[in-house]
């Protein structure tokens, strides 16, 4: 019987995938392959042609040396919160060293606790998209294995009750088998395995959550360049994944979807204030004046702010769609002032960054889409209209680290900037600074640019020496660093020389698909670079780092495995911004919509059905009295759909239990008019707990009918003879036997509720 | 039949699982990780389904012992149970059948259990039991139940049907050489010729032929003599004939036993006693009766064969030595020809009867039997 033998298998099948999720929860691909290799060696060497096993001593002797090799590592490094993951290799080591052990089901049990338990470790270490899908195929090969395993050990009880006593063997198990085991078998752990997972949803959903989530609302956001501050020393953001997050839309004022000649930037953080002790650029939220506004549905604009002036005409539109990334910022390219969405959202819009941000917490979903209808060169009086009152331009600019000073000097010289306004122009005519910060960010952004700096993304051998700032040491000695190192360099130039900018942090779309006719805008496309303001409430966009850089980032490491990379970066999302991000307001949010839709959905049926029957009552001139009619027909249609529905059990029934399969159609009708009696006969014993036993004929079954209660026997005895000459003697029933028939199946009714 | 009763049962492994699922609520309570939620949520919706996926396996199946009607002390009793679902879709898996309040005197050593029932499916399952006590015994009810698919709870369907098992007294295997030197030398017992006449082949009688006699059976003398037809008639010849008397005139608590010595245990070595020597009687083609003195026992004729075999055993098996005694019964005299073998349950009494017979006492069980190839008696 191979269905109870496969336990084992399946069993193996487990070990192997709680050894590769353990090994993805701690990222470690030698892990993954030493000890799969291993526990995949042991199959053939415990199961191969030889059968050879490790002999207990060697076994016990490995599980100790082992356990001590593990203590002595954890008592020497004693980090408390690597604990789990201690015990998790522990654990791992332990089962591989299981798997070449004897073979029995002792053992088969141990390991499966072992693997059990080395998920559970894992469970306790990450909670990536990755890991959750071995854990989930785990779960599934948990549940037929299970199942398996109920049917071997019911197996092994049954077998080793046979016991021999007093010298009497009894005779073997002889398994008993219906027809079709095996996809019957199949299909039962389907359906439940279905059923757990769908239900385990269910209750996911469900379950009352009283705090927020562990999982960060964000998703990928912290190792994709959104968070609003930079750390120089962290240097985790910045990496060359080719994850696909969203795509970029860019259509000309004709509407045209077109490629830019040059990058476009997608703003997402205006980071603006730099600690000198930590290193870290942060924004500095003093913006007060921030606007909320509610996104109409359907993509229709909204403006950003009031009296912002319809310029439908003449403006570009930047379609963005979120596919994988989990993002509460709405990416802009400056400067929006006008916002649609697929659905109402909450939006707020900060004047003073042009930064657009979902507040809401109605929406549970981020795979979505946005559009922004941008100006790049907007005028002064709509960048007034769209801002209203901001902050105005400062005098005292400066970087707090005083080690700048001399080098932003020595950098304005090495820049070479020429023709600029003097102090004397500069004060006659104050629209001249806007001129002279401009030229020398360009001079200094280009000087940058020249060759000077290496662009990398690789810090590893980045020095800072004690006390050093980061940038002063890219500035300095390391000349090497990714886009974060220029664009601090840069600003902390510029504020050292009194010239006011910024560091921004988002996007750059480089990777344009011709056949969509959209920008590509991966993990690796997360860029840093700066604005200066260039007037009262303009800001010009500077990026000091090698375009060609940037340009080779985004061509690295390209494969033919990207083609289908985004099913996986989709799955991941939703597994990010669906489960993990999942908390108490997501789950309000779905309640109310579900209550919403279910109301508006009910409403609109009736609505469509009231509407419905008054065009039939205005077409038939039914009048007043329409509505009665068409009450009495839907009664009467669905009291019909009733009856044939018993009526076709009934005769189902009749055929079953009087055998009639066998005869031509039109006679296997007839008969069956004529013995359903006998079918409800049957149904009424069957309810008063005397059903007929399948080997026992209609008389031997009224024999026992009797034998149990004397008077519904004798009733049922004459029915059953009545059913005798239907079904065999050829008796057709007239009208006067249907209704002695009747009546005899009210008396054995009355008898056996007589007999209760 | 349908069940009468159904039940639900947590196994201990059900209610270290529940144990398991609480822990792991509380900490998906604690620690708001939604990884931790799912498998919570998923390790409860197990638990239900293990109930829902059980409870409509065995919703339409329906059960039925065979009837065992007889087994005997020492041997083996397979009671088979038919096993029918009547479900459309669902399969059963992993089906037990056991027998509840089934008397002490019948151990259970065997567990019916079908590994699968499909739908519409009929299917036997055979359970094994080892009597230990002669009599007449009421299987009341059994149940079918399973915890099939992942053994967390365990469905139980109660089946009331009343079976009743005739357990045989124990035929332990006796010396062959018994009945031969008490039967067959004897002047009643042996081989002789009948009074009917038969195929055997001592001579009978002449008789006129008769169309369709054989010619060897012409008698060729006497055709010689007066030159008539005439057939030779040959008598029936008669194997050797044993009645079995056992003798329970006297009450269990009357019997004549040395202290220490359970009387009862006496009386039903004398059945078993009984019960061999017919057996071995049977096995060496001899015709053999039985009669019970002292309780309401009609005897039973000389007879052999299959069926007469089995007469004799249930009657034994029937004995209700709890019933009052007759003391002064008594074995009446016949024209019966055959040797009679007295078995007293504590001292033999020869004023059971005048005829001429064989006394055996429970006692003399473990000396008549058959010894094993050890030495020892069995």
């Amino acid at each position: 019987m191979n269905l109870l033998r496969q336990h084992r298998v399946a069993a193996f099948l487990l070990v192997l995938l709680s050894i590769a999720a353990f090994a993805t929860s701690q990222k470690d691909l030698v892990l993954l392959v030493s000890g799969g290799a291993l526990a995949m060696l042991s199959w053939y060497v415990t199961e191969g042609p030889r059968g050879r096993s490790l002999p207990s001593l060697a076994s016990n002797g490995l599980i100790i040396a082992l356990l001590a090799w593990t203590l002595l590592n954890f008592l020497g490094e004693l980090d408390l919160t690597d604990s789990t993951a201690v015990l998790g290799r522990f654990l791992l080591w332990l089962l591989v060293i299981k798997l070449f052990s004897t073979r029995t089901t002792y053992e088969d049990r141990q390991r499966v606790t072992l693997a059990v338990m080395l998920v559970v470790c894992g469970c306790l270490e990450t909670v990536e998209f990755i890991f959750a899908a071995l854990v989930f195929l785990f779960l599934a090969l948990s549940i037929w294995t299970a199942m398996l395993w109920r049917l071997h050990a019911s197996y092994e009880a049954a077998r080793v009750s046979r016991r021999g006593d007093g010298g009497l063997l009894p005779p073997p198990l002889e398994v008993s088998v219906g027809r079709r085991l095996l996809p019957q078998f199949r299909r039962v752990a389907f359906f439940s395995i279905a059923t757990i997972f769908v239900g385990s949803a269910l209750g996911f959903a469900l379950f009352p959550r009283f705090g927020e989530s562990r999982g960060d609302r964000s998703g990928s956001e912290s190792v994709s360049g959104f968070n609003d501050r930079i750390d120089l020393l962290a240097n985790e953001r910045i990496n060359e994944s080719r994850r696909e997050l969203f795509s970029l839309r860019w259509i000309d004022p004709t509407g045209t979807p077109v490629k830019s000649p040059r990058p476009i930037y997608l703003r997402g953080a205006v980071l603006d204030r730099y600690d000198p002790v930590t290193h870290r650029w942060e924004v500095l939220r003093t913006s007060t004046a921030i606007r909320a506004m509610r996104t109409p549905p359907d993509a229709k604009f909204v403006a950003l702010g009031p009296g912002v002036p319809d310029t439908t005409g003449g403006v570009w539109t930047a379609e963005i769609t979120m596919r994988s990334l989990a993002t509460s910022v709405l990416f802009t390219v400056y400067a929006p002032f006008a916002v649609a969405t697929d659905e109402s959202y909450s939006v707020a819009f900060d004047p003073q960054t042009l930064l657009l941000r979902d507040v809401g917490t109605d929406h549970v979903g981020r795979y979505w889409w946005y559009a922004l209808r941008v100006q790049p060169q907007p005028s002064p009086q709509m960048m007034e209209t769209l801002q209203g009152s901001v902050d105005p331009p400062r005098s005292d600019v400066s970087f707090p680290v005083a080690a700048m000073v001399p080098i932003a000097q020595q950098i304005l010289v090495a820049a070479s900037v020429t023709g600029l306004p003097t102090a004397q122009d500069v004060r006659d005519d104050p629209s001249l600074r806007w001129m002279r910060n401009r030229e020398i960010a360009r001079a200094i952004a280009g000087w940058m640019r020249s060759g000077r700096f290496q662009y990398t993304t690789d810090l590893s051998s980045f020095r800072i020496e004690g006390g050093e700032d980061p940038i002063v040491a890219f500035l300095e000695r390391n000349r090497f660093g990714h886009c974060e190192y220029f664009a601090s360099a840069l600003v902390a130039t510029l504020r050292s020389l009194g010239i006011e900018s910024r560091l921004i942090t988002g996007f750059v779309a480089i990777e344009y698909d011709g056949s969509t006719e959209q920008y590509i805008v991966r993990e690796s496309n997360a860029h840093a670079w700066v604005e200066v303001r260039t007037g009262e409430r303009q800001w010009t966009a500077l990026d000091p780092t090698p375009e060609d850089s940037l340009q080779q980032i985004s061509e690295r490491n390209r494969s033919f495995a990207d083609n289908f990379r985004w099913i996986y970066d989709r799955v991941e999302f939703l597994w990010n911004s669906r489960v993990l991000a999942y908390d108490g307001a997501a789950q309000a949010t779905i309640a109310d919509r579900v209550q919403s839709q279910w109301w508006k959905y009910a409403q609109q049926t009736l609505d469509a059905l009231r509407a419905q029957m008054r065009a039939l009552v205005e077409r038939y001139a039914l009048g007043r009295a329409g509505t009665i009619w068409f009450s009495a027909i839907a009664l009467g249609v669905v009291t019909a759909l009733a009856a044939w529905f018993v009526a076709k059990r009934r005769t189902a029934r009749t055929h079953r239990v009087a055998g009639l399969e066998a005869l031509p159609h039109e006679e296997a009708r007839v008969v069956a008019r004529d013995c359903a009696f006998f079918a409800d006969a049957l149904d009424m014993l069957d309810r008063a707990g005397l059903s007929k036993p399948a080997p026992m004929t209609p008389r031997q079954h009224a024999g026992l009918v009797t034998a149990f209660a004397a008077d519904a026997g004798m009733e049922f005895a004459r029915l059953v003879e009545r059913f005798y000459q239907v079904r065999y003697g050829g008796l057709r029933q007239s009208i006067s036997d249907r209704a002695e028939t009747r009546n005899a199946l009210l008396r054995l009714k009355s008898a056996l509720s007589r007999g209760r | 039949m349908h069940a009468t009763r159904r039940r639900t049962n947590f196994g201990s492994i059900g209610i270290l699982y529940c144990l398991l699922v609480v822990v792991v609520a509380l900490a998906s309570v604690n620690r708001p990780n939604n990884l931790l939620v799912w498998i919570f949520a998923a390790m409860l919706v197990a638990l239900l389904v293990s109930g829902i996926v059980s409870g409509a396996m065995l919703i339409r199946l329906r059960a039925h012992r065979i009837e065992p009607r007889r087994a005997r002390v020492g041997e083996l009793l397979v009671v088979r149970y038919e096993l029918r679902n009547a479900a459309r879709f669902m399969a059963a898996f992993d089906l037990h059948v056991v027998e509840r309040d089934f008397p002490a005197s019948i151990t259970p050593c065997g567990e019916a259990w079908a590994l699968h029932c499909g739908p519409g499916d009929t299917v036997h399952a055979e359970g094994v039991f080892r009597p230990s006590r002669r009599g007449l015994f009421r299987l009341p009810c059994f149940e079918v139940w399973s915890s099939f698919p992942f053994g967390l709870l365990r469905k139980r369907l109660i089946f009331a049907r009343v079976s009743e098992v005739l357990v045989e007294p124990e035929i332990v295997p006796l010396q062959p050489a018994l009945l031969s030197r008490v039967a067959r030398g004897g002047l009643m017992g042996g081989v002789h010729a009948s009074i009917e006449i038969g195929g055997g082949e001592d001579f009978f009688g002449v008789r006129e032929y008769r169309s369709g006699d054989s010619v060897r059976n012409i008698a060729w003398k006497r055709l010689a003599g007066t030159d008539q037809l005439a057939t030779i008639e040959r008598s029936r010849s008669v194997p050797p004939r044993v009645r079995v008397v056992l003798d329970l005139r006297r009450e269990t608590s009357a019997l004549r036993v040395a202290s220490g010595v359970d009387p009862r245990a006496l009386e039903e070595d004398a059945i078993t006693l009984a019960a061999s020597l017919m057996a071995l009687a049977d096995r060496q083609g001899d015709e053999f009766g039985l009669t019970v003195l002292g309780l309401d026992v009609a005897a039973i004729p000389l007879r052999r064969g299959h069926f007469h075999r089995a007469k004799v055993l249930a009657a034994l098996a029937a004995i209700d030595l709890d019933l009052p005694r007759d003391p002064s019964a008594s074995l009446r005299e016949s024209a019966e020809r055959a040797t009679i073998l007295f078995v007293h349950a504590d001292r033999a009494d020869t004023s059971v009867s005048p005829s001429v017979g064989w006394n055996f006492t429970a006692s003399q069980l473990s000396t008549l039997r058959l010894p094993t190839a050890h030495g020892a008696a069995t």
